[in-house]
């Protein structure tokens, strides 16, 4: 007998018993369909957030942090790690397959713009760095393309401290950015200082005829040290420079997209804004504290060589396995944080999450498989007669099992196509509803199914596959029939 | 005189029934040559079923010996048993039995579907078979709507579709009245006629010794009589 026979025999069957079939299939259908819809639900999401780790290109990101920084706001100095510094930048931008490495470097200023004056912060990017994925989408215009423009790209939520309600009407619109800097020389003025006469003090409190005196020599040293100190600290922390630009807006991204890729609400090209960041720490009292946690309190002030960032980004070549890098980095001292590496916790748990569902669905089908083997045992109990004859004419106990594992996998075939086009229906559905509840509700939309070609593949596996299975009980039994009793029951 | 083809030696079955065994068949040696019409007789339960479902090898004896022109049909697999009814055996029974949803064509056509015979061919003989016995005009009707003289006939145009050596009738004419009685009878007759050897059961003597070459009689699962019927001049 060949296939196509078995074909032909099986759905001539199953046609003549049209309502017992349908009721079969029906059930075969819903359990895929509840199969599939499920599983397109988990792959859905997973979707989404590979799409949207994607766009911003965080598979190809790498965020470095010093080792022994447990908060990434603050880089403590007090072992012998190596410090994430320029030179480690440079370090860094030469293990093969990197492209770009760009440290975090923020710093806190005041803005006006118009009538309006509010605090924020802002943050140098390289040009090459606001070109990457992960900056570069923006809600309007284009990202600066020059390292000493004196464009800024700011963030919505700038615009809401601004008053600006469209990013396409911010952009061009200029705003003055200023920071109060402490520098080494506003210290050393503060000792020097003209109105409290210093020097002169001290020309009156010592007594020149006792310096012979070791012991006093010493005394008046310290005490004279140690007073310089504190006004030069004084002058440092308190005598701040303000340092202003006005910036032009280019462009306007979406802020808030937070997890590790900090960024802040004004961007500002690199060599604009060193100015601001190459001084010493903001009267921001965070940027203090953080700047004498990490020993760059003084060291800003020379050029910025000395200073040491809480963060670095490096951006590689997608092709490169970001395991040789993140290896290469990790081996010169220091922490790192990889949205790749996550990714693949996730998609760990995607898999859970999706064979947790999986479970369902085919606890369903298993139960549909049940309505087959009722139904393929009571078509044996019917067909005796005929498979007593076809036994007579030659059919052997194969070709028997054959023609009931057939019928069962034809009937699984249509309720699994079946299935598999109603659940698509039912995420259709579903997916309308939920959008239409975000769109009320002001949540960005998603879409939160997918039934990618390997979901279909897996749904007629299974749906056939069970079917079949559930065949594979009547299909015995059948094949066992006893052609003498079943041609004499007649 | 044609060679001996099927032969039985001591040939046995017997059935378990809660603490008794029945003998069906008890001891059974007969020879049937090849191209002969014999004739089984005897009342219900003689045991003359038995003996054609041992011989179609549908059933497995309890002992004994059933030899198929020197093959040894007992020690043949039931895949190979299978094989000899699909190539070599054709059957019909006193119901009919075919397949009440099929078409009489569709009823002829399942006896090839185990050969290596196509589809169109397939057709094409069982067409030609239902021609041959005057139903050519009934091959799309189905067998509750043909008389029983026309179901017994698609049976024996199943039955001999696929050219067979040896033709098994159990009680053919047992549900038809005596004009179909006849007419299947004389079928019979003209297609060993043509060559083919036909073992057939019947509790009617008469149309045994009208129609076979020879008769044996059957009595609780034993042979008690045999000899020649009135054909028995033309036996091969």
């Amino acid at each position: 007998m060949t296939m196509r026979d078995l074909i032909v025999i099986s759905t001539g069957n199953l046609w003549r018993m049209k309502l017992r079939t349908l009721l079969t299939t029906a059930g075969v259908l819903i359990a895929i369909a509840a199969f599939v819809s499920m599983l397109s639900f988990g792959a859905g999401n997973q979707e989404y957030i590979e799409g949207e780790f994607n766009k911003l290109g965080l598979f190809s990101t790498i965020q470095v942090y010093p080792k022994n920084n447990p908060n990434r706001d603050a880089a403590p100095d007090t072992s012998n790690a190596p410090k994430l510094d320029r030179s480690a930048v440079e370090r860094i931008a030469a293990i093969p397959g990197v492209n770009l490495v760009y440290p975090f470097d923020a710093f806190a200023v005041s803005v006006k713009m118009g009538d309006s004056l509010f605090a924020s912060r802002a943050q140098a990017l390289p040009s090459a760095a606001i070109k990457t994925k992960l900056f570069s989408r923006l809600l309007a215009g284009a990202v600066f393309d020059s390292n000493s423009s004196h464009q800024a790209i700011v963030s919505d939520e700038f615009l809401k401290h601004a008053g600006i309600t469209s990013p396409d009407s911010a952009l061009g619109r200029t705003f003055i950015l200023s920071a109060r800097v402490s520098t080494v020389d506003s210290g050393i003025g503060r000792i020097m200082s003209d109105r409290d006469r210093p020097l002169m003090q001290v020309m009156r409190r010592v007594r020149f005829d006792s310096l012979g005196n070791k012991e006093y020599l010493s005394r008046v040293l310290r005490l004279e040290a140690s007073e310089a100190f504190k006004r030069f600290l004084d002058g440092y922390l308190n005598a701040q420079r303000v340092i202003y630009d006005t910036l032009v807006i280019g462009g306007v991204r979406e802020g808030g997209r937070g997890m590790r890729t900090r960024t802040e609400q004004i961007i500002v090209p690199m060599a604009t804004a060193s100015r601001f960041s190459a001084g010493g720490p903001s009267g921001n009292p965070a940027d203090i504290v953080g700047a004498m946690r990490s020993g760059t309190l003084f060291s800003g002030s020379d050029g910025g060589t000395g200073k040491t960032f809480p963060q670095v980004t490096i951006d590689f070549d997608p092709k490169v396995f970001y395991k040789s890098i993140r290896d290469s980095v990790e081996a010169m001292g220091f922490r790192t944080f990889s949205f790749a590496a996550e990714f693949e916790q996730i998609q760990k748990m995607f898999l859970y999450f999706d064979l947790a569902l999986g479970v369902i669905g085919l606890i369903a089908l298993i139960t549909a498989s049940l309505g087959i083997v009722n139904t393929m045992v009571m078509s044996i109990t019917e067909r005796r007669k005929e498979i007593g004859v076809l036994k007579s004419l030659g059919a052997d106990e194969r070709d028997i099992r054959w023609l009931f594992l057939v019928e069962s996998g034809v009937i699984g075939m249509i309720g699994t196509v079946m299935g598999i086009f109603s659940g698509w229906v039912i995420t259709r559905i579903v997916s309308a509803i939920a959008q239409g509840y975000m769109r009320r509700e002001g949540i960005p939309e998603m879409e939160l199914f997918s039934l990618p070609p390997w979901l279909i593949l897996i749904a007629l596996g299974v749906g056939i596959g069970v079917s079949v299975l559930a065949g594979f009980y009547p299909a015995a039994r059948a094949a066992r029939v006893d052609p003498v009793e079943a041609l004499r029951n007649e | 005189m044609a060679e001996p083809y099927i032969r039985t030696v001591d040939l046995c079955r017997f059935y378990r029934r809660g603490h008794y065994t029945v003998k069906a068949l008890d001891n059974v040696s007969i020879t049937v040559h090849r191209g002969e019409f014999l004739g089984i007789v005897g009342s219900s339960g003689s045991g003359k079923t038995t003996l054609l479902n041992l011989l179609a090898g549908l059933d497995t004896p309890t002992s004994g010996v059933v030899d198929l022109g020197g093959v040894p049909l007992t020690k043949m697999s039931r895949r190979q048993l299978s094989s000899y009814r699909a190539q070599k055996v054709g059957m019909i029974f006193q119901s009919f039995n075919l397949i009440g949803h099929y078409s009489a064509l569709q009823n002829v056509e399942t006896a090839l579907y185990f050969s290596s015979t196509t589809p169109a061919d397939r057709r094409r003989l069982a067409a030609a078979a239902l021609e041959q016995l005057g139903l050519a005009d009934r091959i799309t009707h189905r067998p509750s709507d043909l008389s029983g003289g026309e179901q017994q006939r698609v049976a024996v145009a199943r039955a001999i579709v696929k050219k067979p050596e040896i033709l098994f009738a159990d009680e053919p004419t047992g549900n038809l009245d005596q004009e179909n009685s006849d007419q299947i009878a004389s079928l019979l007759t003209s297609l060993n006629q043509g060559g083919l050897t036909i073992i057939m059961v019947t509790h009617n003597l008469e149309m045994a010794e009208r129609e076979a070459h020879r008769a044996i009689k059957m009595h609780y699962g034993h042979v008690v009589q045999a000899g020649t019927s009135a054909r028995g001049e033309e036996r091969p």
